[in-house]
């Protein structure tokens, strides 16, 4: 019965994976869409090294590497005499600019009620929708309520609970927002800089 | 491109400013990736669009793949994701049209007969799917990845995927199970 069964399927999955072509135009409007857009420069490992990425970086970070660019001014002061202290600042200020707001990010608590759940995560587009990020896990802090703090990049963002891996659930104490995956509900948030 | 240029040579060539490199990129991959599409959305159109957007938005952020000897994984990532965007958005819109579509067809062709028959009728019944289900199905089926690998791609647990398959799978025999028994 089982082979049998295995048997339809695998009947339909060969069907299926005949290959599928596409116009030859696409390569064309392809490549016209490409060469719109900026020329990439870069060269190898530089390349990586000054590529814009996301990095969340809480306060406490940002305290600690102001920090060690202090004390790399006053130890370039102290080798290198009045003129190199003059020239930390430059140099501090080019190796850590100021960050801008993708980079930065705000710790956000996110919690559900969900009695029944036997785990609970947060989903949404700053952890790439993976619902096994180990910093967006939530807990189980007694009654059914589960929360977990976890940065968030300042901005506006989608997110979603995850409930045992297969449900997902809109936060409703969020809005919703009407652009769907899957049919799946989304909630909306907005993180700004605290004041 | 030459034929035996590795994903990295090209996406090394195309970072320091070879811009046409990519073209060898785009004919490597771009029909091994349009039957996912065209399954996934049903129709050539919609199927070239998301591929057009996954290359588009693969050369823009061509800097960020992390191992581009496995360009055509990320690649692949980045399709399925545009896979679903452009699903759910024209979900809703289509439901009825293709609900329509599939009585007429239905009423004209009772009895369908024949490999292009059995196929519409495969085509048919995988667009009446759930997404999410067809999406597991055809990874796993279709595209023969394991469910670590559909999990890593999906950010789905193994668990969930499993029961999408499963469902999957049930529902189309309940769909085709006419066309069996004819």
């Amino acid at each position: 019965m089982r082979d049998e069964t295995e048997e339809d399927i695998e009947q339909i999955a060969r069907e299926l994976r005949v290959p599928v072509a596409v116009g030859r135009s696409l390569d064309a409007r392809i490549m016209n869409a490409v060469r719109n857009l900026p020329r990439h420069t870069g060269f190898g490992l530089w390349s990586r090294l000054i590529t814009p990425r996301t990095v969340t970086v809480t306060p406490l970070v940002w305290g600690i590497m102001a920090a060690a660019v202090a004390a790399f001014a006053v130890l370039g002061a102290m080798h290198a005499g009045q003129d190199l202290h003059r020239a930390a600042k430059p140099i501090a200020s080019a190796l850590f600019p100021a960050p801008k707001a993708a980079d930065r990010s705000q710790r956000v608590q996110f919690v559900l009620v969900a009695p029944d759940a036997k785990k609970v995560a947060v989903v949404g587009d700053f952890n790439g929708w993976d619902a096994s990020h180990v910093g967006y896990q939530a807990q189980h802090r007694g009654g059914g309520v589960w929360s977990v703090t976890a940065p968030v990049p300042l901005g506006h963002h989608r997110y979603s609970f995850v409930v045992d891996d297969s449900v997902w659930v809109a936060d409703p104490t969020a809005p919703r927002v009407t652009d769907y995956d899957y049919g799946m509900p989304n909630s909306a948030i907005v993180v700004q800089e605290q004041k | 491109m030459e034929a035996g240029s590795s994903d990295a040579v090209v996406v090394a060539r195309v970072l320091r400013g070879d811009v046409e490199a990519f073209r060898g990129l785009v004919e490597r991959y771009r029909d091994r990736y349009a039957r996912y599409a065209f399954h996934m959305l049903g129709n050539r159109e919609d199927a070239e669009e998301a591929l057009q957007d996954a290359f588009v938005r693969a050369y823009r952020s061509l800097a960020r793949c992390e191992d581009p000897e496995r360009f055509g994984a990320w690649l692949f990532r980045i399709l399925v994701n545009r896979c679903r965007t452009l699903g759910a958005r024209r979900g809703r819109r289509a439901r009825t049209f293709v609900v329509d579509e599939v009585a007429l067809l239905g009423a004209a062709e009772e009895h369908p007969a024949g490999a292009t028959a059995w196929r519409e009728e495969i085509d048919r019944a995988l667009q009446q799917l759930r997404g999410d289900q067809r999406e597991a199905f055809l990874l796993k089926y279709v595209e023969e990845m394991g469910y670590d690998e559909m999990s890593q791609l999906t950010g789905v647990g193994v668990s969930a995927l499993k029961m999408r398959v499963m469902r999957a799978c049930e529902r189309l025999r309940e769909l085709l199970s006419e066309v069996y028994d004819a």
